[in-house]
């Protein structure tokens, strides 16, 4: 079996375009997340969102432009990133494919497609309407750009998305079965329907009274839910050998992957199903619980999730799950669904990188249920921080943890 | 027909509840109401009664146990 190494990271995040900025304004505790403006934004009752500051001009021609939803934009912007910081990785492209993980992918095109025919009342969509918003089109397109021929791959789990896409593509690589992956999530859900359709579920975060940005509020006692975020983040993965072989930087090793799904109810999720999926993770790392140094949790800030996902995380770590350092990014960034698994791989990556714990904002009262260690007051060096467990868990019960160690 | 009973003919008709086990004291745990099924409880009776619940579900949760807890809070919310 061959090791999993990354080489190569891409990031665009509502904190900021590349990895480097993105855990600046974790470590400076700021939050991209605001009250959404712009047409129809006032007809939402929950209008927090964390958007990306993205302009696709400068990095598309018109023609290509008007085949790519934001979510492609997204994905080919972090492809590049990392391919480029991979150094040429691609060699054989029979032996190179595309793992993507999406939640909603072209749901913005969608979107607008249905305003035009029924808000509008035309009956001319868009000649490339389906291409816009097939869930395989940011995939496609990465594989289109660097001509790889190997497997394209478009897993859809909603919040696990992007964790299994790397996980899966990672399994590739250890049979031998690829030499390399890029392997990520893509998600731009922030549009009218999407959003309206969140509010109707009634899991959005209700915006705090006195600050928009404090309105995610992880393992809180006054946490009211999660707010939608959008971005990208991608990773080269690659043999060890192969890496070391062609000169390429090492950035960490995928070291453990654990798939489990609750198939118990379609949006609330188990202890025992996660629980299950983080203890898959260790034994395929071949890795206890001390070994692990510091927890990205999957943290959304619902009354559901943090309570089970703490009661998850002290079944498995048993005494050791209060010494170890738990945060939710998710309260800067938001909840990039399809994304998010990607997003936090590469922030636990860069964890690693610096040192340094990211932590979690607005939790001030912590509720009862959750009594870990957040990190909630500010971002802390980490002494021997060489392996993070980053959890995701998903409405329809697949839950995906993925543990990543210095190589 | 007051607030409880205008809530127990709702329940009846669109959720299939028999109204014979609908009382002031039932708990939405007897009654079988779960997190998903409350939201649509919710939704509908936002339609029926013309007011806006809260959208913090933890919120509608802390605060409504029982039948008699749901339809105070909806005529808390008709008053207003």
């Amino acid at each position: 079996m061959n090791r999993v190494v990354v080489t190569g990271m891409g990031v665009v995040s509502p904190l900021g375009n590349d990895i480097a900025a993105t855990f600046d304004a974790l470590v400076a505790m700021r939050s991209a997340i605001r009250r959404l403006e712009g047409p129809g934004t006032e007809r939402l009752v929950n209008r927090l969102g964390a958007p990306v500051m993205f302009d696709p001009q400068p990095h598309f021609d018109a023609a290509k432009l008007r085949m790519l939803d934001r979510v492609s934009q997204l994905a080919l912007f972090t492809a590049a990133q990392a391919v480029r910081a991979a150094g040429d990785p691609f060699a054989d492209p029979a032996r190179a494919g595309v793992s993507i993980g999406t939640g909603m992918a072209g749901a913005q095109s969608a979107d607008d497609a249905y305003r035009t025919l029924y808000a509008d009342r035309s009956d001319r969509l868009k000649p490339f309407t389906v291409l816009l918003a097939m869930n395989n089109a940011p995939a496609s397109w990465i594989g289109l750009e660097y001509g790889l021929t190997g497997p394209n791959l478009t897993y859809s789990t909603a919040c696990s998305s992007s964790a299994v896409a790397i996980g899966e593509a990672a399994r590739r690589i250890e049979r031998g079965e690829a030499d390399v992956m890029i392997a990520g999530g893509a998600e731009a859900c922030l549009n009218f329907g999407t959003l309206k359709a969140w509010e109707a579920l009634r899991t959005l975060a209700v915006e705090d009274a006195s600050d928009a940005s404090a309105s995610c509020k992880p393992f809180a006692k006054d946490r009211s839910g999660l707010v939608l975020g959008e971005g990208a983040a991608m990773l080269v993965l690659e043999s060890r050998e192969r890496a070391l072989a062609r000169g390429a930087t090492i950035l960490a090793e995928i070291a453990g992957y654990g798939l489990v799904t609750d198939a118990t109810h379609i949006t609330r999720p188990s202890v025992e199903g996660q629980a299950a999926a983080i203890r898959a993770a260790l034994a395929d790392a071949r890795m206890d619980a001390q070994d692990i140094r510091y927890i990205n949790a999957h943290g959304t800030g619902t009354q559901a999730n943090d309570g089970v996902e703490t009661a998850a995380i002290k079944q498995v770590f048993g005494a050791q799950a209060y010494k170890v350092p738990v945060s939710s990014t998710k309260s800067m960034h938001g909840h990039l669904l399809g994304a998010a698994g990607a997003l936090e791989m590469a922030i636990s990556i860069e964890a690693i990188a610096r040192g340094v714990a990211p932590p979690t904002r607005n939790l001030r009262v912590a509720d009862p249920e959750c009594d870990l260690d957040y990190v909630s007051d500010g971002a802390r060096e980490v002494k021997g921080l060489d392996a993070v467990m980053s959890s995701s868990f998903a409405f329809g019960g697949t839950n995906a943890v993925l543990i990543v160690k210095n190589s | 027909m007051t607030v409880l009973e205008r809530l127990t003919a709702l329940l009846e008709r669109d959720f299939g509840i028999p109204k014979a086990s609908l009382d002031a004291d039932a708990t939405l745990e007897s009654l079988d109401i779960d997190s998903l099924r409350l939201i649509e409880i919710v939704f509908a009776v936002e339609e029926e009664f013309k007011v806006a619940m809260p959208q913090d579900q933890g919120e509608i949760r802390g605060r409504v146990k029982t039948l008699g807890d749901l339809a105070e809070l909806i005529g808390e919310l008709a008053a207003k």
